[in-house]
């Protein structure tokens, strides 16, 4: 743990990372990563930066509490957030577990970060203004409150959100990090191969590829059969398309023995036969390792 | 009628500009700050057109940086308008040649000393002379009167050398110094050493040691310190650096300063040392501290966009009135946001050096109040790369 006293300025050394905090704590910011706590205590005051990623334990925090921003990466055993809580800035990515919202809190002004919150079915209605809202892989989350004021911007990758509320009609969107448009977003139906293959930024082109569907950019782009054999899904082959400044789009198209459903899995580029790609697949390095009873 | 004085303070100049308008003919007079100036009327077919005129000159003249002269203290205390570090990229290539609206003059032993100029106390890289020149001027009666003081190059040929010594001289003469109103620690250009070299030190114990210094005003990052203190006369603090310790934006945040009218912060890039997060601009942005600010700056920052996402939320930008985002890698996503400020109070929005698209500009020009949306004319504006104007 580390700290710093707002008015003296001294930074806190905390080396019992076992130990409960000290009472009465008064600091302007706070660092407990990784830190083994399950709560906190009531009459903790952080000014600015109340930071606790992965905390494994961590699983409640106290009511009303009021700091600047509040940083809880990856706390695998959070479920939940307090009532009163006051903050700009929230992050709580890679927090598997987290799902229900206290019924009254302010999170305003800054960024509320939701990445890969897998749980999280909703977003709540007291959510009024934000600089940026991250719901990157939130793929239960299917809407933003009518209301929501966005300055900045909002991520929408692998969320089930297909359209945004009237008056959030231009607010500028991001897919994990990278920049698109509205269509790309809501309209990725009208993607073509060529447009793909002539957008000359490469992480856009991976967005793009990923909205449109490797296995419809695949074919539309007349990608070249490097290989072919059959498995139990039926034929399958080791497709590959050339892109420009980026690594080759090389995929094993195959379907499923079961669903009957058919997809590209992309694999390294430098993969040469179906049966090389297959083994990448399941986790084999040498490819002559790999003798599987059944493929699905 | 129309009656307006205005006044236009930066690092090259400090002038005024009038100008009467009355029934069909205006009367506009101009020059340095101290002359009478020079004057010129000029007639109209009519009334109206005149009164046209007249505001078309004065919103021109807005637009260049000048204030109303009626904004600036009748006390004896320093016009807001004199507390902006540079205006403009280019101020950053020369030395000053104003500091709060007086003449910055090298100190010379050999002549008279006056009280009516900013003496620049510096030292060559094969003459040691700062230390020597500042005592002796701090010897004579003018240095009683003198209301600004200015510390150049004070390295010499070691250019990691701190200013510590330079400032010691000045807090052990502080109680000799009660008109001292304005000092400037770094008046250095990249020419003499890049600011990201420059070798600063805490400030806090010269701001201690003058209890009715008005603004200061420091240039260079590296071992910049700010421990926390109480100042209530102090206006303006502006620290210009190529990348911004947390722990200097720490002490500023935790420090009370209840005079504070113009608080400029220089933030950089990691690259040379920046360590300020948007995050840890929070307590600054949350409105609570400094209730006197007019001016906020927060320039040269590579994270210009997303402070301009989280500042038009702020309800400090409610209460003031110029915003300072010069100089640093503004882009469209951070002109979009800017445009959230139409609702505000704000009378002017400093976006000088930017990366915006000339579209943006235009949608930026269009709100309610002074916007400068210029660039130097040598700018690269490359998609691909965006720099800080002081990256180095």
């Amino acid at each position: 743990m580390s700290g710093t006293d707002g008015r003296r300025g001294a930074t806190l050394a905390w080396r019992e990372r076992d130990q409960p905090l000290p009472a009465n704590l008064d600091c302007y910011e706070l660092d407990l990563s990784g830190y083994r706590l399950e709560g906190l205590p009531t009459d903790l005051r952080v000014a600015s930066r109340l930071i606790l990623d992965g905390s494994p334990r961590l699983r409640s925090l106290p009511e009303n509490l009021k700091v600047g921003s509040l940083s809880l990466r990856n706390c695998m055993a959070l479920e939940a957030l307090p009532e009163g809580l006051e903050c700009w800035f929230l992050d709580l990515s890679g927090c598997e577990h987290f799902h229900q919202w206290p019924q009254q809190a302010v999170v305003r002004n800054g960024s509320l970060i939701l990445r890969d919150c897998r749980r999280l079915a909703a977003l709540p209605e007291w959510l009024s203004r934000l600089a940026n809202l991250d719901l990157a892989g939130c793929p239960q989350i299917d809407r933003v409150p009518e209301q929501l004021v966005l300055t900045g911007w909002l991520d929408l990758a692998a969320t089930a959100i297909t359209a945004l509320p009237a008056q959030m009609g231009d607010t500028r969107l991001r897919w994990r990090g990278v920049r698109i448009d509205q269509r790309v977003a809501f309209q990725p139906e009208s993607l073509t191969a060529s447009e793909i293959l002539q957008e000359r930024n490469a992480e856009l082109r991976r967005v793009k590829i990923e909205r449109m569907g490797a296995l419809e950019f695949a074919q539309q782009a007349n990608a070249q059969v490097l290989d072919e054999d059959r498995d139990p899904g039926g034929p399958r082959r080791l497709l590959r398309i050339d892109l420009q400044e980026d690594e080759p789009l090389v995929g094993l198209n195959c379907r499923c023995p079961s669903t009957g459903r058919e997809y590209l899995l992309r694999v390294p580029p430098q993969m040469k036969s179906c049966h090389q790609a297959a083994a990448w697949i399941a986790g084999f390095d040498d490819p002559s390792d790999y003798h599987p009873d059944h493929e699905s | 009628m129309i009656e307006r004085k205005l006044i236009y303070m930066d690092a090259k100049s400090s002038k005024f500009w009038n100008i009467r308008q009355d029934g069909d003919s205006h009367t506009v007079t101009y020059g340095r700050t101290g002359s009478a100036g020079q004057s010129g009327t000029k007639s109209f077919a009519s009334e109206a057109l005149a009164v046209k005129d007249a505001e078309k000159l004065i919103r021109e003249k807005l637009g260049k940086g000048y204030v109303e002269a009626s904004d600036s203290p009748q006390d004896g205390s320093l016009p807001l308008a004199a507390f902006p570090s540079i205006n403009h990229r280019d101020d950053l290539y020369r030395n000053a040649g104003t500091f709060v609206g007086l003449r910055v003059v090298d100190y010379d032993m050999e002549k008279p000393a006056r009280s009516d100029v900013a003496y620049r106390f510096r030292s060559d890289w094969d003459e040691d002379q700062i230390v020597p020149a500042l005592k002796h001027f701090l010897e004579k009666d003018a240095a009683l009167q003198a209301s600004a003081i200015v510390i150049g190059a004070w390295f010499g040929d070691d250019t990691e050398k701190s200013p510590g010594e330079v400032l010691d001289i000045l807090i052990e003469n502080s109680k000799r110094r009660p008109q001292l109103a304005a000092i400037f620690v770094g008046d250095i250009t990249s020419e003499e050493n890049e600011m990201s070299w420059i070798n600063q030190t805490d400030l806090a114990p010269l701001l201690n040691a003058f209890p009715d210094l008005q603004l200061l005003r420091a240039r260079g990052g590296t071992g910049l310190k700010f421990t926390p203190l109480q100042h209530a006369k102090l206006r303006g603090l502006a620290l210009e650096t190529g990348g911004m310790d947390a722990s200097v934006l720490r002490g500023v945040c935790s420090s009370q300063f209840d005079g504070l009218e113009h608080l400029e912060l220089w933030l950089g890039t990691e690259e040379y040392g920046a360590t300020v997060r948007i995050e840890d601009l929070q307590p600054l942005l949350s409105g609570e501290l400094f209730p006197n600010l007019k001016y906020l700056g927060l320039r040269n920052s590579d994270i210009a966009d997303q402070i301009a996402a989280v500042v038009v939320n702020s309800p400090l930008v409610q209460r003031i009135e110029t915003l300072d985002l010069s100089l640093g890698t503004l882009s469209d996503e951070g002109g979009e946001a800017l445009l959230h400020l139409k609702d505000s109070k704000l009378k002017k929005l400093n976006l000088h050096y930017h990366y915006l698209s000339a579209e943006m500009v235009k949608r930026l020009r269009a709100l309610p109040f002074v916007v400068d949306a210029t660039t130097p004319s040598d700018m690269d504006t490359d998609e691909d790369f965006r720099f800080v104007a002081v990256g180095e």
